[in-house]
């Protein structure tokens, strides 16, 4: 039965639904019979083709993230170890979360002269549309560190300040090519 | 008087006036750097190139005399192309550095490349480095590489202030502006030169990176820092309270009114908001106590305030009340009423004059710092230092029970002993203000009233020009407008004043004196109106919006 | 004092080790064959020293949990009734397996001990009895909890429980007319005689459409998905709406032991109780003519493991369609009940009949 007959009045033989009934165990339980043999095989310690669910085990198993994925960010520094941040605020404009906060200061070098004082992301309204990045004219911030675990149980832990943007470490391994389903077996 | 057609609009002007200022008229907006209507023409930075028919080049619009029968093209082709050259010259040493500049978002460069912008650059030279971020007066920050050369500031500092600290110095693509050696950009008129500078070159050293001018909320309003009562907005950072130090009021900037203060403010009027957002600000009702202030609750101080007037008025001990002139029209008229009707008091002194004399000039800073000393006088108040030391002189002799000192620091206008042996003898001082000072920690109650940016209002200025200005924000925590805090007191003394609004206040003030009759908000406008001795309020002066760039 | 023990020990034996262990795997098996149904690999973060047992612990964590939490009874229930209502319900969940022969005969010591903890002459109107009390826990239930959505399902519950013991009721009666005995046992026991000396006389081959209404009504008994009106999670959550802690969990259990029920019922009338094909009592006759002797404790263990297997296959379909059907509209539920089911057990009684008849 596909959608275009959706209308279609059911026939008495339909409206014992038993036809309907069968139809749907047939689909469900084709899909049992083909699961349980590769889970099967996979306890077994024989490889398969295919695995026996769609689904990640997802602590243990990091899905692999598409390089264009958007992860936490990160402030990136100059050579000299500063931010590479000039405060001027068109991350914080064009937030649509209002999720930034900025504060600058004066900066020692005049060539430059600016730099935050404040730098502050809260993640608890972060939306990760990545338009932060996508203003940024110095490419001071960044969404690449793969890192998508986050979580806190204050609302205060939710918020990043400018050091702690600045010290994360980018799990860029989280980033590698799709690895072969095969290798991937699931847990348990 | 030459017509002339502009982008086909023909039109009758003034003999004399330039193509740009008949453009203005016409409506049609030219870009523009070095031209300031407030300044004298020069002709420098070549943005406002148009063609006009029969001339082999293309003329400067600023410079250019109009004649009868000229036949000018703002936009055609080749004016258009010649604007994107000028503006590829112009930024071929300006350092792009938008993101730390505290001018981007009103800055002429970026509105102009937007709109006519080679955005495929030819140059490939190295641009010239020069001084950076020089703090060239106590108010005002230079940057010397984004500066297009336009000398709007130099003829400022030569015409208008007459101090000529700047100038531009060296040659070619190397000129640069600075100060005169040894001189320094501190007259009193010097952050002017800020908002005349088209680019980023000058910028303000106390708004500098304070917020972004994107984040600002204007709000049009009347400096309340002298008797001249310039035009001013008060640009407010209220979306991103994280900003700006935690104040409200981000900056002043003058606002255009040919019959008060042209172009210009002074910087002791730009720089005077500070106390809107002060930590000595008053934001409860205090009643002191041993010594100590405890807050109370509105109903609950109004409450013990009332008791104690109206226990001294049935004892036949003397109420006193010192007015200020700080205080809006609205304001004055509401203690009019509450003096006459309520205490039955006529003699109402608000005038303290300082100790020391303050600076004045005959340009825009006036001796008399009040806004409103004209129309304290006008509405009947006694504005008279003399009457303020008649009352002091008063309560030094015991005749006064109670005094609702508004506003006043007492200790300004007369030496410290006299204040204090006459306020020891008063009973009970009720202070009403917005701020903490030494007087009102002699007084039992401390009502908070807002500060004049926090409401709406007039201020009628030493010439009598009615002038109203706007709430640019919120009353800080429980302050009231003065004149609510009367209509509150006043109902407790089972006297109804049926305002809801300053604009009420304002309506009934119109109809009963007569100074102000005829008067409205609406008819004060953005100019506002000079008060009639005849009863017959003047012309409103003719509103000519400035003309903002107008998009292609 | 004898047949007390028989029957305490064949309680302990059925109801505790089998019954009530299968219900315990089936919370389990739910959560399993779902998740391979849909291509998922199901519960498995429950774990003891690290070991996952393919998510068995589950069971213990949800035991743990439903006996450690508040049972809370909310503002204005009745709290006896409140009380009462879920251990009624559990109740004749239970006492409906008392009628279940799980084995023909088992003789130990020459004694003679029936496989069936109460052997009920008239075993059907038993059967009918306690699925009627059935409805009662969860009516009072619903009603005790002071909760109008707890009172729409306990509605819905005793509206839909009526309408489908009526066709429970009648698709019964054409087992009763082609074994005429009102005795589990007696019925049973027929199912293992041989039609045309090869062919097991089990209750599907006579009463194929009984079989099919019986089935359908007993899964509506059960109030599970397809016919989960009463409860509704996603629209007014179900008649257990305030129960807590092991209230709630007497309501869970309840809902698997009434499916082991039904199930059980199903392959007591329709697939042959506990008989195997060509198995007797001494032994395997099979129709070509060999006879394989089997002592009586052999015999008594197959019988039993048949009855058992064929109930986990049945247990099996009933999760299939549990996961792959949505939830019937209340008038759905309605018009099946009473316009195709009622029709279609009068229908095979008729027909019943009429063979029966025509064979003589």
């Amino acid at each position: 039965m596909n959608v275009h007959d959706k209308y279609k009045p059911l026939t008495w033989w339909d409206k014992t639904y038993i036809p309907l009934v069968i139809d749907g165990l047939s689909v469900t339980l084709r899909h049992f019979f083909r699961n349980i043999r590769l889970h099967i095989l996979n306890v077994l310690g024989i490889k398969t083709k295919e695995r026996g669910a769609v689904t990640y085990q997802y602590p243990e198993e990091m899905r692999p993230l598409w390089p264009r994925t958007r992860t936490l960010h990160r402030l990136m520094r100059r050579e000299d170890g500063s931010p590479r941040c000039v405060a001027c605020m068109m991350c914080e404009t064009a937030c649509p979360a209002r999720c930034i906060y900025i504060v600058a200061e004066e900066r020692p070098d005049v060539q430059i002269e600016k730099q935050p004082k404040i730098f502050n992301i809260d993640l608890g309204k972060c939306v990760f549309c990545g338009y932060c990045v996508e203003a940024c004219p110095e490419d001071a911030i960044r969404m690449d560190t793969g890192i998508i675990d986050i979580a806190s149980y204050t609302r205060n832990g939710m918020l990043l300040t400018k050091e702690q943007l600045l010290n994360i470490q980018p799990k860029v391994e989280n980033y590698v090519a799709r690895p072969d389903l095969v290798e991937g077996q699931p847990i348990y | 008087m030459p017509t002339i057609t502009i982008d086909g609009k023909e039109l009758t002007v003034d003999e004399g006036k330039t193509v740009i200022q008949a453009a203005e008229e016409a409506g049609i907006y030219i870009p523009r750097y070095c031209y300031h209507p407030g300044l004298r023409i020069v002709g420098q930075c070549r943005i406002c190139l148009v063609e006009i028919e029969k001339m082999p080049k293309l003329q400067v619009a600023c410079y250019t005399r109009v004649q009868d029968g000229m036949v000018v093209h703002v936009n055609s082709e080749k004016a258009k192309r010649a604007r994107q050259q000028v503006l590829e010259f112009l930024l071929v040493n300006h350092p792009i550095d938008c993101p730390v500049c505290d001018q981007a978002g009103e800055c002429y460069l970026q509105e102009y490349y937007m709109q006519f912008g080679l955005y495929d650059p030819k140059m490939i030279e190295d641009k010239n480095k020069k001084h950076k971020a020089v703090p060239v007066g106590p108010h005002v920050m230079l940057d010397s590489e984004r500066c297009i050369l336009c000398t709007r500031c130099v003829r400022f500092c030569d015409e208008i202030s007459k101090t000529s600290e700047l100038g531009v110095f060296n040659r070619g693509d190397r000129s640069e502006l600075l100060p005169y050696p040894g001189k320094t950009l501190d007259n009193p008129y010097s952050a002017n030169v800020v908002d005349i500078c088209p680019v980023g070159a000058l910028t303000e050293r106390d708004f500098r990176f304070k917020v972004r001018v994107w984040y600002l909320d204007e709000t049009k309003s009347v400096c309340p820092g002298c008797a001249t009562g310039c035009n001013i907005e008060i640009h407010t950072s209220k979306a991103r309270p994280y900003k700006n130090e935690g104040r409200r009021i981000a900056r002043l900037k003058p606002r255009y009114n040919p019959e008060v203060n042209d172009y210009w403010i002074c910087d002791y009027g730009r720089y005077g908001f500070l106390f809107v957002d002060d930590d000595s600000r008053i934001q409860q009702p205090l009643v002191q106590k041993d010594g100590q202030f405890n807050e109370v609750e509105w109903d609950n101080a109004l409450y013990m305030i009332h008791g104690v007037l109206n226990q001294a008025l049935e004892n036949g001990k003397s109420v006193r009340i010192l007015g200020s002139p700080q205080m809006s029209n609205e304001d004055l008229y509401a203690l009019k009423r509450f003096g006459n009707e309520v205490l039955e008091i006529h003699d109402i002194p608000v005038t303290v004059k300082p100790l020391e004399k303050p600076y004045s000039d005959d340009f825009l800073i006036r001796e008399d710092k009040n806004p409103n000393t004209r129309g304290a006088a006008l509405l009947g108040f006694d504005t008279d230092h003399a009457a303020t030391e008649k009352l002091l002189a008063d309560c030094r002799n015991g005749g006064v029970h109670s005094l609702i000192i508004f506003h006043h620091d007492l200790f300004k206008g007369f030496a410290a002993e006299d204040v204090r042996s006459a306020l020891d003898k008063v009973e009970t001082v009720i202070f009403v203000g917005s701020n903490m000072q030494p007087t009102a920690e002699l007084a039992t109650y401390i009502l908070p009233a807002c500060t004049w940016a926090e409401k709406d209002g007039t201020f009628t200025n030493h010439a009598g020009r009615v002038q109203k200005f706007d709430a640019a924000v919120d009353p800080l925590e429980n302050s009231l407008p003065e004149w609510k805090i009367l209509r509150r007191l006043a109902k407790q003394f089972g006297h109804a004043f049926a305002y809801f609004e300053a604009e009420d206040v304002f309506r009934d003030m119109a109809k009963k004196v007569p100074a102000f009759a005829g008067m409205s908000y609406r008819a004060l406008g953005d100019r506002g109106m000079v008060i009639n001795e005849n009863g017959r309020p003047s012309q409103q002066a003719e509103v000519k919006e400035e003309l903002t760039v107008v998009s292609k | 004092m004898q047949a007390l023990a028989e029957a305490a020990g064949k309680f302990i034996f059925f109801i505790g080790l089998i019954v009530l262990q299968i219900a315990a795997v089936l919370t389990w098996v739910e959560r399993k064959q779902s998740a391979v149904m849909q291509d998922r690999i199901g519960a498995n973060r429950a774990t003891i020293f690290g070991m996952r047992m393919l998510g068995m612990f589950h069971m213990l964590a949800d035991m743990l949990k439903l006996f450690t939490k508040e049972f809370f009874i909310p503002m204005g229930a009745r709290k006896f009734i409140y009380l009462l209502a879920p251990m009624i319900s559990l109740l004749f969940a239970l006492v409906g397996f008392a009628a279940i022969p799980f084995g023909d005969v088992l003789i130990i010591g020459g004694r003679e001990i029936p496989l069936q903890i109460a052997n009920i002459d008239i075993g059907i109107l038993y059967i009918f009895a306690v699925l009627g009390m059935a409805v009662y826990g969860v009516v009072l239930g619903a009603w005790a909890s002071n909760n109008n959505y707890a009172l729409l399902g306990g509605l819905r519950a005793s509206a839909q429980m009526l309408s489908y013991e009526v066709a429970i009721g009648i698709s019964l009666v054409g087992v009763i007319m082609v074994y005429q005995t009102v005795d589990l046992m007696e019925i049973a026991r027929a199912q293992g005689q041989l039609l045309w000396g090869w062919l097991p006389q089990w209750g599907i081959l006579w009463q194929p459409l009984g079989f099919l209404i019986f089935m359908a009504a007993g899964i509506a008994e059960t109030k599970r998905i397809p016919f989960d009106a009463p409860e509704g999670e996603s629209e007014i959550v179900g008649y257990f709406i305030e129960y807590s802690g092991m209230g709630f969990g007497m309501y869970f259990l309840t809902d698997f032991l009434e499916t082991i029920l039904i199930a059980s019922l199903t392959v007591t009338f329709f697939l042959g109780g506990f008989q195997v094909p060509y198995l007797y009592a001494d032994g395997f006759h099979f129709p070509w003519g060999q006879v394989v002797l089997l002592p009586n404790i052999v015999v008594a263990v197959l019988q039993f493991l048949s009855f058992l297997i064929k109930l986990i296959l049945l247990l099996f379909i009933m999760m299939a369609i549990r996961w792959t059907l949505p939830r019937f509209r209340y008038d759905q539920i309605m018009h099946l009940g009473w316009k195709i089911l009622l029709p279609a057990s009068l229908i095979n009684i008729l027909i019943t009949a009429v063979v029966l008849t025509l064979i003589g």
